[in-house]
């Protein structure tokens, strides 16, 4: 898999603040790649610079194997949805976007047809004639999404695409995306684990303009791969030692012990395994847990994978806070 | 510096100048401009009008020493504005009352000492549209910053340049949007100047109708001429400030602020009155010049000085963050 987007070595500060500090990653091509954060740790920072709308003090950035200081490049190649910015008020969506596909060389009429079937792809035939004053944010969000894959580019930016719409809306742009992924490659951030972990193949977690991990979603969260298991009753402690002895997991938690009666004092506990080794089988070590727990006369109730990715950005967050690094 | 797209900028100078009049600043432009322009010329032809109404006799005759009468009034003033007289010069000979001047002292062409510039001004050419065109030129500058000042800086502020900036270059955004204010703002210059001259012809008929046709287009030229460099000043504030209110005021007080500087400071110090020439207020209105010297090197200034302000913009917006 070739890269679609490499960084490297960018740095970037606004007065006093560090926003991105020598920061390399790649992209790789025809992958939903997922930039993950806290608030300023230049996500949208390093997305204005690889759109060109931001120049770097150090380093620099290629698309598709050009360098995004000759953007002219990659016209048509590149699009964004970015953050913050806003449509012209005074101008009919409509020919807003036309506007846009006449400047990528479509006539009039093409450029109408385009942007008809876009606006059909995203679900917004009825809005086309209105203004943007007159739309809600979820509308103007899709409107965002709909301009950046007008043209059909080979790498899309997207940032934050979900932020701020209900959970109706944020699924249909996820069922976009997806959908999109066979043709393009495209670079989503999100603070929403959730999201990232469902649509994303490969991601990255920023925090204060450094890269703290990246690699593909399956890589890393299968060496700190963690199920919430519902007990039916609290384990011993030597039952717990003999349980995390077995190989492959790391770490047995309680989260919670019912004591109302009727749920007979079931317990819920995660259990962290370590899978980094690859000799190691996930359903192996899940298959052994759960013969030693009946073995043990404990009957599992419930059973659900734990949100490795939130676990995993913020211990990598954290450990950079505590580390103190500035 | 990016290879700029004729295609592109023409697409953006069209898609700028159809769409500005519905944000606030063509919008305020378009009212400004026209209440300015025609205002102005309202002062100049009412008292005329006036005249011309108590006259029962519209005979050739009389219509000729009317026009003389106009000469009459105006030439003090022209020759001020043009820094052909002094301010005192000009003090002593204005008549004492303009409306009796009008009615019982039409003065012969020749008995009038006038200068050339003057003289093509008043006698050559319709003086009541000559002096309205002197009024434009001189107020036209300001009106036009409330449509210049914001070619760029509301977006940036909005970012919704973001939504162009890998669609097109930024110098196609630059000159294409210059070019749409320039149109838009020529758009209304022959408006105001067309309806001026259509109410002299139509209402007023003291001068024949293809002098003033002819007249009213070498001003409608030189106007719209005139404009380019204070367009391409409010193009360079406004690629390199991101508030447009802020933009606003820059342009608002360089315009005036260079005018003002150089009329106080030419008190205390004569060479002061250079400063003008920091903007076109100090040659501009050889764009009316009867030599075609004058008239050409006016020409050149207007395209030099539109340079001078467009390329550090275009240099500055290249450049920045966005």
């Amino acid at each position: 898999m070739t890269d679609a987007i490499s960084i490297k070595r960018i740095s970037k500060k606004f007065g006093q603040v560090q926003a991105l500090s020598d920061l390399s990653l790649n992209v790789p091509s025809h992958s939903i790649f997922g930039l993950l954060g806290p608030n300023g740790a230049g996500k949208t920072t390093l997305f204005s610079i690889a759109a060109d709308f931001l120049k770097p003090d150090a380093g620099n950035i290629e698309v598709l194997g050009i360098d995004t200081r000759d953007i002219s490049r990659l016209r048509g190649r590149l699009s964004i949805l970015p953050q913050d910015a806003r449509f012209q008020n005074n101008v009919p969506i409509l020919e807003q976007f036309i506007f846009f596909r006449l400047l990528a060389g479509s006539t009039k009429s093409q450029a109408r047809e385009e942007v008809l079937k876009t606006f059909e792809s995203v679900g917004l035939q009825s809005v086309i004639k209105n203004r943007v004053g007159s739309l809600s944010h979820g509308m103007i969000k899709r409107l965002g999404i709909a301009q950046a894959f007008l043209g059909n580019p080979e790498v899309i930016l997207l940032d934050e695409p979900t932020a701020g719409l209900d959970p109706a809306n944020a699924r249909q742009i996820r069922d976009l995306i997806k959908r999109l992924q066979e043709r393009t490659t495209i670079v989503v951030s999100s603070h929403n684990m959730a999201e990232i972990q469902e649509l994303c193949d490969h991601v990255a977690i920023l925090d204060h303009g450094r890269l703290m991990l990246a690699g593909s979603v399956e890589e890393i969260t299968l060496a700190h791969r963690e199920y919430n298991l519902t007990l039916s009753r609290a384990l011993t402690d030597s039952e717990e030692k003999c349980l995390t002895a077995l190989e492959g997991v790391r770490e047995i938690k309680m989260l919670s012990q019912r004591t109302i009666i009727q749920n007979n004092g079931s317990t819920e506990y995660t259990f962290k395994l370590d899978l980094s080794d690859h000799n190691v089988n996930q359903d192996k070590v899940i298959s052994t847990l759960l013969h030693n727990l009946l073995d043990m006369g404990v009957t599992l109730r419930g059973f659900t994978e734990g949100r490795n990715l939130e676990k995993q950005f913020l211990e990598v967050t954290d450990e950079f806070k505590e580390k103190g690094i500035k | 510096m990016e290879t700029l797209s004729a295609s592109h900028i023409r697409i953006i100078a069209y898609y700028w100048s159809r769409y500005i009049v519905r944000s606030g600043s063509g919008l305020a432009y378009l009212m400004i401009a026209l209440i300015f322009g025609l205002f102005s010329a309202q002062i100049l032809i009412m008292p005329v009008e006036k005249f011309i109404q108590q006259k029962q006799d519209v005979s050739e005759s009389n219509l000729q020493n009317i026009r003389y009468s106009i000469i009459n009034i105006e030439k003090p003033i022209v020759q001020y504005v043009l820094g052909v007289k002094s301010f005192k010069e000009v003090g002593q000979d204005l008549p004492n009352d303009l409306m009796n001047t009008m009615i019982s002292k039409p003065v012969a062409e020749d008995s009038m000492g006038f200068d050339r510039w003057t003289s093509f001004l008043l006698v050559k050419r319709p003086a009541l549209l000559s002096a309205i065109f002197l009024i434009l030129f001189f107020g036209m500058p300001f009106v036009v910053t409330y449509l210049a000042f914001n070619q760029l800086s509301g977006d940036v502020q909005s970012r919704g340049l973001r939504y162009l900036l890998l669609k097109t270059e930024r110098g196609n955004i630059y000159f294409g949007r210059f070019l749409g204010t320039i149109v838009f703002s020529t758009l209304v210059t022959a408006l105001i100047i067309a309806v001026i001259t259509f109410y002299l012809a139509m209402k007023l008929r003291i001068y024949p109708a293809m002098s003033l046709i002819g007249w009213s287009l070498h001003g409608f030229m030189a106007l719209s001429l005139l404009m380019l460099p204070y367009i391409a000043l409010c193009a360079m504030i406004s690629a390199s400030i991101d508030s447009p209110m802020l933009s606003f005021v820059v342009a608002n007080l360089i315009i005036p602020g260079v005018l003002i500087t150089a009329a106080i400071g030419r008190i205390a110090w004569a060479p002061l009155k250079y400063i003008n020439y920091l903007l076109p207020w100090g040659w501009q209105n050889h764009l009316l010049h009867p030599s075609p010297i004058h008239l050409l090197m006016a020409l050149l200034g207007c395209l030099v000085y539109t340079a001078i302000f467009l390329m550090p913009g275009y240099y500055i917006f290249e450049k920045r963050d966005l």
